[in-house]
């Protein structure tokens, strides 16, 4: 549970807004009744930190946390009823982070002790969302007992993925908190989070720094980093572009701008970030379950990375569209005032 | 060349060519081969089934104890427990000792202990309860106190308690004085998950016998107690704390319920990890503590024989079957008769795992500072549960703290037993049906000189006859358990069970005036009453075994050889010594008076079934045993 609010509190820290983060808590454990410290949680036994606090949005909690919630968030599959706070709001320029936590095992991970989702499923869900153009980017971390498994399936491009242990490893807790009874936070989160509070909104860190901190000796498991789907070098890659809301300024040719608000994209759910030249993060999110599951997005927009990715083909079958049109239009009143 | 062989071996196994004639063949060989070798085979199994149990002990055997449910995390939290409240403890303490020293009576201690709860701002009542049997009349007043959970909806409660007199016989002030200061600390805590229920029930057993079934509303005959004015939800699990001494240098669990019901070990495990980790008290089972451990003592502790050589006394493997059989005999004790050494036993039925933790008396090291923190840091894991405790084993046989051996390992030692009876039976009904014919010259045929040149002919089976002779003894055992359990048996024993032996001892003599069939064309009853006799024994100790092993067990030991071998093709002088041995071994128990009397007891006042069972099932089995060796063959 620590791991997921550790999660939460680094990409609301740095500048991710609420409405742009997605938290699935699948138990309540600050108001457990059998918490020694009500509506506290604290990821270390010296509780110094009180992650539960007086600002948090759980999004998804206890039994709302299932698969099919999960799944439906991250392909924006939704009852049109369902409130804009509790659904991914990503598009084509979106760098989505996802981070879960739970137990698990070799290509699954536990929800709420009666059901599992399978690497399988997390891999279609993403191939979905990029078919549907709901992401630019993601970055998968999970830590859980074999976790690298989870990220094996994968297939979508542009996807950074990395696990806290790999096939037939336990994933391992940080500390005990001796008045709670329980297990605290988990090592590889742990350590994660220390070298995020390094890191602040103008960082110039990387995903290399992050991944070079990973000792398997003090996660007492291997964890793993899976970047073949990347495509773009990883030392080049800044953890702000999944972590942070780092707003970047930059001017573009008035033609690009006017060429590019005129033909929006057929996407639904799109931001109104999208026709400013202010390039602004926008989400990151941390989704949990079961115990200590926890994902989250972050999604970066980037105008530059857009146009490039983006060619401007759909311009001339709009035009050859209307046209075609037009002259349909004229055939049928000329043959209509010829029958007259 | 595989191919080939295994051609061939089909070949073989199809019986070459004439297929199905060669199956019958073989059939009838194998059938042959058993028939000829039951005798061998009805012994290796007993024996097999006689040394398995012996084998039970030994050290290689078993594996260590582990924690099952994920919920539990035993022994990780920190304890507050401390000086302070020993010093209330301690208070207590002083009070009831003037309560004792002032003989005060059932009421004025009742009043002393709620006017302490209700000093703790604890919701406290009272329960005066009623018992009669045949033996007497129980008065007694049960104080009870329910701390609700301050966060949660209390549909679930734990359970803490200490009976007014221990389970050595002691008063338990110690254990009351523990339950006084725990309540008015525990009540500091706002983290209870479950409603907490403290219970100081009066008397030894039956206090809490009285409020543990008013407590579910299950109907006693001859209760009469007050209804509880308290409620609180479903117990899910207790702990009875049992300090009789000044001090106590181990804590020793109880944990047999009635009718040999186990807690889930779950529970077992947890105290046993916080006790020795937590506490730094060491656990034993019951009250045994390891010879080895306490050299001075060794001969009076251990149960190996003195005549024995050192050169074996004191070899480990040795000294470590010692121990290990004295814990398993003590718990075959226990779990065989049904009974319960503790308050712990009397809530499974409900479906409460509950144990006793006894502070084995002793000059030291440890008080009230080390229980407190062992109780604190064990209803803190029993809180943890999100259900009943269910993972771990209900079936298991603790060798010793820490090891048990699994139902797979144990059990097979009386089934084989019972499968010894089961083919002896059969075999003596298959008997039964031929007879040797001995008028007919012998045949020349093939098949005849193959079985030696007899002729079998087939022969009706008297099996009403042997079934009446059965029916009778068991109503001669209802009609036993209810002379024996009568105010008349309770006031003049020694008549009754005198009586009661001759009156069931000798009717079946009228056996012996019975004439012998005239021809060998019926068979006799005896060799009837033999065969279902061991079936029915066979069958009551397999279904036993599964519900009771201890029982079982006990049931193999006496009844597998005396049944199996059980003759009616002897003279009269041995057909009345046998049944004299019969007699005393079904009937030998009634001379018992004290262990009579507990039965009894244990069965009116908790209904634990060992008494009907020995009288109803036990002795008539034997009994029938017996007239099959006075029945003329």
């Amino acid at each position: 549970m620590a791991n997921a609010l550790g999660m939460y509190r680094t990409v609301k820290r740095l500048g991710i807004p609420d409405s742009n983060i997605i938290l699935m808590l699948a138990d309540d454990a600050a108001c457990n009744s059998r918490n020694k410290f009500p509506g506290c949680v604290y990821p270390a036994a010296a509780r110094d930190l009180d992650l539960y606090g007086d600002n948090i949005e759980v999004d998804y909690r206890g039994y709302e946390v299932t698969v099919e919630n999960f799944i439906r968030v991250l392909t924006g599959r939704m009852d049109s009823s369902v409130p804009r706070s509790k659904r991914l709001l990503s598009d084509d320029r979106s760098n989505v982070f996802v981070y879960m936590t739970g137990h698990g095992g070799n290509e699954f991970l536990k929800f709420q002790d009666n059901e599992e989702i399978s690497a399988f499923d997390i891999a279609d869900a993403f191939e979905q969302m990029w078919q549907k153009k709901r992401y630019n980017e993601i970055f998968f971390m999970i830590d859980t007992c074999q976790a690298n498994t989870m990220y094996s399936k994968f297939y979508s491009p542009n996807i950074l993925a990395t696990g806290s242990s790999k096939l037939d490893e336990n994933s391992y807790s940080y500390e005990n908190d001796m008045d709670l009874g329980i297990s605290v936070i988990d090592r590889f989160t742990h350590y994660v989070l220390r070298f995020m509070e390094s890191v602040n909104k103008t960082s110039q860190a990387t995903m290399q720094d992050l991944f070079d901190m990973y000792d398997p000796d003090k996660f007492a498991s291997h964890a793993g980093v899976r970047s073949d789907l990347f495509n773009r070098p990883i030392d080049q890659t800044l953890i702000t572009d999944f972590f942070g809301g780092v707003s970047q300024a930059e001017v573009l040719a008035p033609e690009e701008e006017f060429y590019y608000s005129s033909t929006p994209e057929g996407g639904h759910q799109q931001e109104s970030e999208s026709f400013t030249h202010v390039d602004s993060a926008t989400t990151s999110g941390a989704v949990k379950s079961n115990n200590d599951e926890i994902h989250g997005y972050s999604d970066l927009l980037s105008v530059v990375q857009d146009l490039q990715r983006e060619p401007p083909k759909r311009d001339t079958t709009g035009l050859f569209r209307t046209w075609v049109s037009s002259g349909l239009m004229f055939a049928l009143v000329a043959w209509v005032s010829m029958r007259k | 060349m595989a191919l080939v062989l295994r051609a061939k071996f089909r070949r073989w196994l199809r019986g070459g060519d004439d297929g199905i004639a060669a199956k019958v063949r073989r059939k009838n060989q194998i059938n042959d081969i058993i028939w000829k070798s039951l005798p061998s085979i009805r012994l290796s199994l007993l024996v097999a089934g006689y040394a398995w149990m012996l084998a039970i002990p030994l050290p290689n055997l078993g594996r260590n104890t582990y924690i099952d449910e994920n919920a539990l995390q035993p022994g990780q939290v920190n304890t507050y427990w401390n000086w302070p409240h020993v010093f209330r403890a301690d208070r207590y303490l002083e009070s009831l000792e003037q309560l004792r020293d002032q003989n005060s009576t059932n009421a004025e201690w009742a009043g002393y202990i709620k006017h302490e709860f209700r000093d703790l701002g604890i919701h406290v009542s009272t329960q005066s309860y009623h018992f009669t049997n045949a033996s007497g009349e129980y008065n007694g007043t049960n104080v009870y106190a329910v701390l609700s959970s301050p966060r949660a909806s209390g549909a679930e409660a734990m359970l803490i308690s200490a009976s007014r007199v221990s389970l050595n016989g002691n008063l338990n002030l110690r254990g009351i004085a523990t339950v006084l200061s725990l309540a008015g600390y525990l009540k500091e805590y706002s983290l209870w998950s479950k409603d907490l229920v403290f219970v100081i029930s009066d008397g030894y057993l039956e206090g809490m016998q009285a409020f543990i079934t008013s407590y579910h509303g299950a109907d006693e005959p001859n209760l009469d107690a007050d209804p509880l004015t308290l409620s609180s939800g479903v117990i899910w699990t207790a702990l009875n704390i049992d300090y009789p001494g000044h001090s106590f240098s181990h804590l020793g669990v109880f944990f047999e319920g009635l009718n040999g019901r186990l807690p889930n070990q779950d529970l077992i495990n947890s105290f046993r990890l916080v006790s020795t980790y937590t506490g730094g008290v060491p656990v034993l089972l019951y009250d045994h503590r390891d010879p080895r451990e306490v050299p001075h003592l060794e001969s009076q502790l251990s149960i190996i024989p003195t005549w024995l050589p050192d050169v074996v006394k004191k070899q480990d493997a040795v000294r470590e079957y010692g121990f290990r059989a004295k814990n398993i005999l003590k718990h075959v004790g226990y779990q065989a008769r049904g009974q319960t050494n503790g308050v712990h036993g009397l809530l499974h039925r409900f479906r409460i795992d509950a144990i006793t933790l006894f502070a084995v008396p002793s000059s030291g090291p440890h008080g009230f500072h080390a229980l407190g923190r062992v109780v604190e840091s064990t209803l803190r894991t029993m809180n943890n549960l999100l259900e009943h405790l269910h993972a771990s084993f209900f079936f298991y046989l603790l060798v010793k703290p820490g090891t048990f051996l699994k139902i797979g390992t144990y059990l097979p030692s009386v089934i084989l037993v019972s499968v010894s009876m089961m083919f002896t039976g059969l075999g003596e009904w298959t008997d039964a049906r031929w007879y040797e014919d001995l008028s007919k010259p012998k045949a020349t045929d093939k098949s005849v000189a193959a079985s030696g040149g007899i002729i079998l002919l087939e022969r009706p089976r008297p099996v009403l006859q042997a079934l009446l002779i059965m029916l009778a003894t068991h109503l001669a055992g209802v009609a036993l358990f209810y002379i024996r359990t009568s105010g008349f048996a309770g006031l003049h024993p020694e008549t009754t069970s005198l009586t009661l032996c001759a009156l069931l001892a000798l009717p079946p003599l009228f056996a012996l005036i019975v004439r012998s069939s005239p021809s060998e064309r019926s068979a006799p009853i005896a060799s009837i009453l033999k065969a279902a006799n061991l079936c029915l024994a066979s069958t009551v100790i397999s279904v036993t075994s599964v519900l009771n092993f201890s029982l079982a067990a006990v049931l193999a030991v006496l009844l597998g050889v005396p049944l199996s071998y059980s003759s009616y093709k002897s003279a009269l002088p041995a057909k009345i010594g046998r049944y004299a041995i019969y007699v005393g071994l079904g009937l030998g128990w009634l001379f018992c008076e004290k262990e009579v009397q507990r039965a009894i007891w244990n069965w009116e006042i908790l209904g634990v079934w060992f008494a009907p069972f020995v009288c109803v099932v036990y002795t008539p089995l034997v009994l029938q045993a017996g007239i099959v060796s006075l029945l003329p063959s």
